[in-house]
């Protein structure tokens, strides 16, 4: 096919207009089942749950829905539950993300410094806790943490120090953040070594010539060349921690005192233990637009820097 | 005099260097240990028996038996745990097919096609990036009710091809392929389709096997969706079983810990031959360079 047209076409789009209306239209072919699916289980679910976000529905109940326009959002921001649920949210967020970024970023750079045939072996060791059930992870540290026979407090016995891991409402999220990190850091690791090892070693070599140290190096060639990989890897870690959810429900079920019910499952629990499907879609409408806001200021500052 | 000098501090810099990079090492296989620590203690404590689990005293069990794998094993009408997994593999390896063909086929016509639109198009798809799972959950529940597909594998499988992810990864990637190679397949006779699946595709390997991988983890671990759309406890996935096995055995740690043991093994092997073709893929993608 038309191998000159499409070189010619290139720059200024001098090509006839047929051909190429062909040409869009096959390429669309490629772009079509993705959008199909993307129509159906996303855009259309989004556009659905905004709807019923308006409404009053009981799903078990006889009564129809019941349009009450933003009564439900009203709800939720006059109510000490969600402010509750969206403070232990924040809370993990603040905690998880800063320290994953920061200890994904530490093994990578360390992975990359040790010999390129023992590298593949350490990617595996740090990954592997990512491929743990949630199931099977919260019962293992729900069991470490437990204050009376549990592994983490057998091991600090003999120094007198007995931690309240998940029964003190200030320790709960603190320790599930700590399982959060030996769960979930491998993803991160992953990425920053492939970015890592994309960056051409000449650049190192040059800067060392001109006399730069290790750390020298690592401020002005490796993070600058690793910001693309970072603004994914820092966006994707926030919209994650906000929907923080298998760990809490299976390690604390959200107590003690709620200290732990985060917001996700705080929504949860009201569509499918109460069944108030308009309530929890308007709760999930919130959580998406603080999530949208966050994104964009993140994009916004990480990129202008 | 002076050469010997500069000889003698270069040899002492190696020296550094080596020691640091030791140190290093050292550093980074302690923190990989420590890392590794729960899931040996997993497989330990399976094999203990239950006196043993709940007084703990050593990671290596005095008695070691199998009597906990036997018993989980043993009676598939009460634990339906081959049925689990056989759900657990066939609907994790379907939706990373699907993810890996619809993604690849749209990043594609989004990096390099000539599409009118294509710019608003692919600022959408990467708006819904941020879009919670759980902001669709009521919808989509709605929405497998009316299609017929609760309780069944598809309402795992379809939805999971929807996400953004894989598209704005593949994207970001296939523009870092150097055009050239592209427009010399294109002047050797390749048509659109050639290129893609010829040029393109071949030197995306190493983002294809991180989306195969992330995407067949994803939905290995995913807990919310299970548990909402599915019902029949012969339709769970693994850690639904699991959960289910954590309510109604929840005294008998042992059966659960042998439970778990048999959830995690087989993904951790997948892995780790996994783990093969992507170092190798990575070899191969240093034709990019």
């Amino acid at each position: 096919m038309g191998v000159a047209t499409e070189s010619a076409a290139e720059p200024g789009g001098t090509r006839s207009l047929a051909p190429a209306r062909g040409r869009a239209l096959s390429g669309y072919l490629y772009l079509l089942p993705y959008l199909i699916l993307f129509g159906v289980f996303l855009v259309l679910p989004l556009l659905y749950g905004l709807g019923l976000s308006l409404f009053r529905w009981d799903m078990l109940s006889t009564v129809p829905a019941r349009f009450i326009g933003t009564g439900n959002y009203s709800e939720a921001l006059g109510s000490a539950y969600f402010w509750k649920a969206l403070g232990a949210t924040f809370r993990f967020v603040v905690m998880a993300v800063p320290l994953t970024i920061l200890l994904g970023l530490l093994i990578a750079v360390g992975i990359e410094a040790v010999p390129v045939r023992r590298q593949a072996l350490y990617r595996a060791a740090y990954f592997l806790p990512t491929l743990i059930t949630v199931t099977v992870a919260g019962l293992l540290w729900r069991w470490f943490f437990n204050s009376e026979f549990g592994l983490f407090n057998a091991l600090l016995a003999p120094l007198g120090i007995k931690v309240p891991w998940l029964t003190d409402t200030a320790w709960a999220m603190r320790s599930v953040v700590i399982m959060t990190l030996w769960w979930t850091v491998g993803g991160p690791v992953v990425i920053f070594l492939a970015g890592l090892q994309q960056i051409p070693s000449h650049y190192h070599e040059a800067a060392a010539l001109d006399g730069a140290n290790g750390w020298q190096r690592f401020r002005h060639i490796t993070l600058p060349l690793l910001r693309p990989v970072m603004v994914f890897v820092v966006i994707m870690n926030v919209i994650g921690a906000f929907q923080v959810f298998g760990q809490t429900f299976m390690i604390t079920q959200g107590g003690p005192e709620l200290s732990t019910r985060v917001l996700v499952q705080y929504i949860y629990e009201t569509a499918f233990n109460n069944y108030r499907m308009g309530y929890a879609a308007a709760m999930s409408w919130l959580l998406f637009a603080l999530i949208a806001g966050f994104s964009l200021a993140q994009v916004r500052l990480l990129r202008e820097r | 005099m002076k050469v010997m000098e500069v000889r003698k501090t270069e040899r002492t810099t190696q020296y550094w260097a080596r020691l640091r990079r030791g140190l290093v090492e050292g550093m980074v296989a302690l923190g990989a240990m420590l890392f590794l620590l729960p899931i040996l203690f997993l497989f330990l404590t399976a094999l203990k028996p239950d006196a043993e689990i709940i007084k703990f005293q050593s990671l290596v069990p005095h008695h070691a038996t199998l009597s906990n794998f036997r018993q989980v094993l043993g009676d598939p009408e009460e634990i339906p745990i081959f049925r689990w997994f056989a759900n657990s593999v066939f609907i994790s390896t379907m939706a990373t097919l699907l993810v890996l063909t619809v993604d690849s086929l749209a990043a594609y016509a989004l990096a390099r096609l000539d599409l009118p639109g294509k710019r608003w198009t692919f600022a959408l798809i990467v708006g819904t990036l941020m879009v919670p799972g759980q902001i669709l959950l009521v919808p989509v529940y709605l929405i497998l009710n009316r299609l017929g597909w609760l309780d069944t594998p598809l309402a795992l499988i379809v939805p999971a091809g929807a996400g953004a992810f894989g598209v704005f990864l593949l994207h970001q990637f296939f523009l870092g392929i150097p055009k050239d190679l592209e427009e010399a397949a294109t002047l050797d006779g390749c048509g659109r389709f050639g290129v893609f699946w010829r040029i393109v595709l071949p030197l995306s390997k190493t983002a294809l096997a991180t989306l195969g991988i992330f995407t067949f983890v994803g939905v290995w671990n995913d807990f919310l969706g299970p548990l909402v759309f599915l019902d029949s406890v012969d339709q769970y996935t693994l850690p639904m079983g699991i959960a289910l096995f954590q309510t109604s055995y929840f005294v008998e740690y042992g059966l659960t810990l042998a439970a778990s043991v048999l959830c995690t093994l087989p993904v951790l092997m997948a892995f780790l031959l996994f783990q093969r073709a992507i170092v190798k893929s990575i070899a191969l993608t240093g034709l990019t360079d």
